[in-house]
């Protein structure tokens, strides 16, 4: 029966006044962490905090897209590495993940954006990651719906296409994480806030919960959206970032004829079909800072009006469902990953925008080796947050939107 | 929930005619021993506040005014100055 059954992750453990390792957010970023820490180095003596429940944030709302289309040099081995980990992950955990390796089509409207594009597929091939440029009739038998007429808002000049992308059934890697968690060992516990991180002598120390203190020597912020103002709040550190309110939306079941994952930069639109026959679509973030996650009829009415420009025969579908969460912008498009500047033991894995998702298998990864080793490895060293005062932003924005107010 | 903000020219407005000018950093710093620090602090660093606070707006669609106000960015609404500021 339903009532008796327990969460793959186990109930809520007891909290320990003591852990070696304190994660603030319940969200994939924390889960992967926790769960590479203990995989990977046998680091089992690790609490997740999460204020609500996991999977509440950017985890469940998102639009469970996965790539490695990215445009520098420093993102797609990042990006590469989370595609390479969801058949590995699906595996491991013992839980379907739900890997649709369907690929991406990136659509382009102007000759400035197919040149983007040539760049974009050059970093791909140079890093070994199968991405090409077609032209619009190559796109029109992809996708047959596309309409690649001239006598559109934009018409399509084109597309970046991107085989080993695809869809990631998101709640899954949710559950599947937290099950490979506590089958480590590691503690959930969800509906604990974190309201103060505690240090001595610029080292952490430990955080202090609503259901008591913890005494800890390594602290991760991984929250999010939220991670920008809890670690302004919690330690008076200032980020260059920005939270958005992102939208997305789901219209009824159809039956099946989008193959790919479609984006449009012009129309700021992309569109996929999930499992279930649904058109899920998005991308319009509010223009201002705020934490509110509502939807409005002003982005309704967009993703309506461009989605069925180019797909044409979407005219007159419903939309059933729509959502909004948190997307945590930086100036250059790509992530913060930190620690030990300027508190040893204090780490941040935030600034994720709405690529959060996608890469969360590796960053898992990753963080988890620096903070077991305390040395930053290689592939996260452009990430830190010096490089906005040292001037070395990264380019990720090939051209076409302004996704930040600072932009 | 739509935003609405009261432009010091036109009055309050539909928030859509605005462009936000970001968190109310204080006056620009001065050239003369401006180091990188503060500069990147000045030009790129937010609070990213989780209630209410001081920002800059420009009715762009309006008059063009550039002006301060207060919001609340949990609930997303123009609020009243609060007391504990000046």
């Amino acid at each position: 029966m339903f009532w008796k059954t327990k969460p793959l992750w186990g109930n809520q453990p007891r909290l320990k006044s003591s852990y070696d390792v304190v994660i603030i957010g319940g969200g994939l970023h924390a889960l992967a962490t926790a769960y590479f820490l203990a995989r990977d180095h046998g680091i089992t003596d690790v609490a997740i905090i999460e204020k609500r429940f996991i999977g509440f944030g950017a985890a469940g709302r998102n639009t469970a897209i996965v790539r490695a289309n990215q445009r520098t040099q420093y993102n797609v081995p990042l990006y590469k590495d989370a595609l390479d980990l969801w058949p590995v992950l699906t595996k491991e955990l013992d839980f379907n993940l739900m890997f649709n390796n369907c690929g991406n089509l990136n659509l382009m409207h102007s000759e400035a954006a197919m040149k983007a594009a040539r760049m974009t597929i050059a970093t791909a091939q140079f890093h070994g990651v199968e991405s090409h440029l077609i032209d619009a009739k190559e796109a029109k038998e992809l996708v047959p719906a596309l309409n690649i007429s001239e006598d559109i808002t934009f018409p399509i000049h084109g597309a970046m296409f991107h085989p080993p992308g695809g869809i990631v059934r998101h709640d899954a890697v949710v559950w599947g994480l937290a099950k490979g968690c506590a089958k480590h060992g590691v503690h959930i516990h969800q509906q604990t806030e974190a309201t103060a991180i505690h240090t001595e002598g610029g080292k952490v120390t430990g955080v202090t919960t609503s259901r008591g203190r913890i005494h800890a020597r390594q602290v991760l912020v991984s929250a999010g959206g939220y991670s920008a103002g809890l670690i302004h709040q919690m330690l008076g550190i200032k980020l260059p970032i920005s939270v958005l309110t992102i939208q997305a939306m789901v219209t009824q079941p159809l039956k099946p004829i989008l193959d790919h994952v479609v984006s449009s930069g012009a129309y700021h639109c992309y569109a996929n079909q999930t499992l279930k026959g649904e058109i899920a679509t998005g991308a319009h973030m509010d223009q201002w800072p705020n934490y509110t996650t509502q939807n409005t009829a002003h982005y309704i009415k967009h993703q309506a009006e461009s989605l069925s420009d180019w797909l044409p025969c979407l005219r007159g579908v419903k939309f059933m469902r729509i959502w909004g969460g948190l997307a945590d912008m930086t100036p250059d498009m790509a992530p913060i990953m930190d620690g030990n500047d300027p508190i040893d033991g204090f780490y941040m894995d935030c600034g994720w925008g709405y690529f959060g998702f996608k890469s969360c298998s590796a960053v898992g990864k990753y963080m988890a080796q620096y903070m077991a080793s305390g040395h930053c490895p290689e592939i996260l060293k452009p990430f830190n947050l010096r490089r906005y005062e040292n001037h070395q932003l990264m380019g990720e924005t090939a051209a076409l939107v302004s996704y930040t107010p600072d932009n | 929930m739509a935003l609405t903000l009261t432009c010091p020219v036109c009055g309050k407005r539909n928030g859509y005619e605005f462009r936000y000018g970001g968190e109310d950093k204080g006056p620009r710093p001065a050239e003369e021993g401006l180091t990188p620090t503060a500069w990147c602090d000045y030009v790129h660093m937010n609070k990213c506040t989780m209630g209410v606070q001081k920002e800059w707006w420009c009715h762009r669609d309006g008059c063009g005014v550039w002006f301060t106000t207060w919001r609340d960015t949990t609930r997303n609404i123009e609020v009243e100055q609060p007391e504990a500021n000046e």
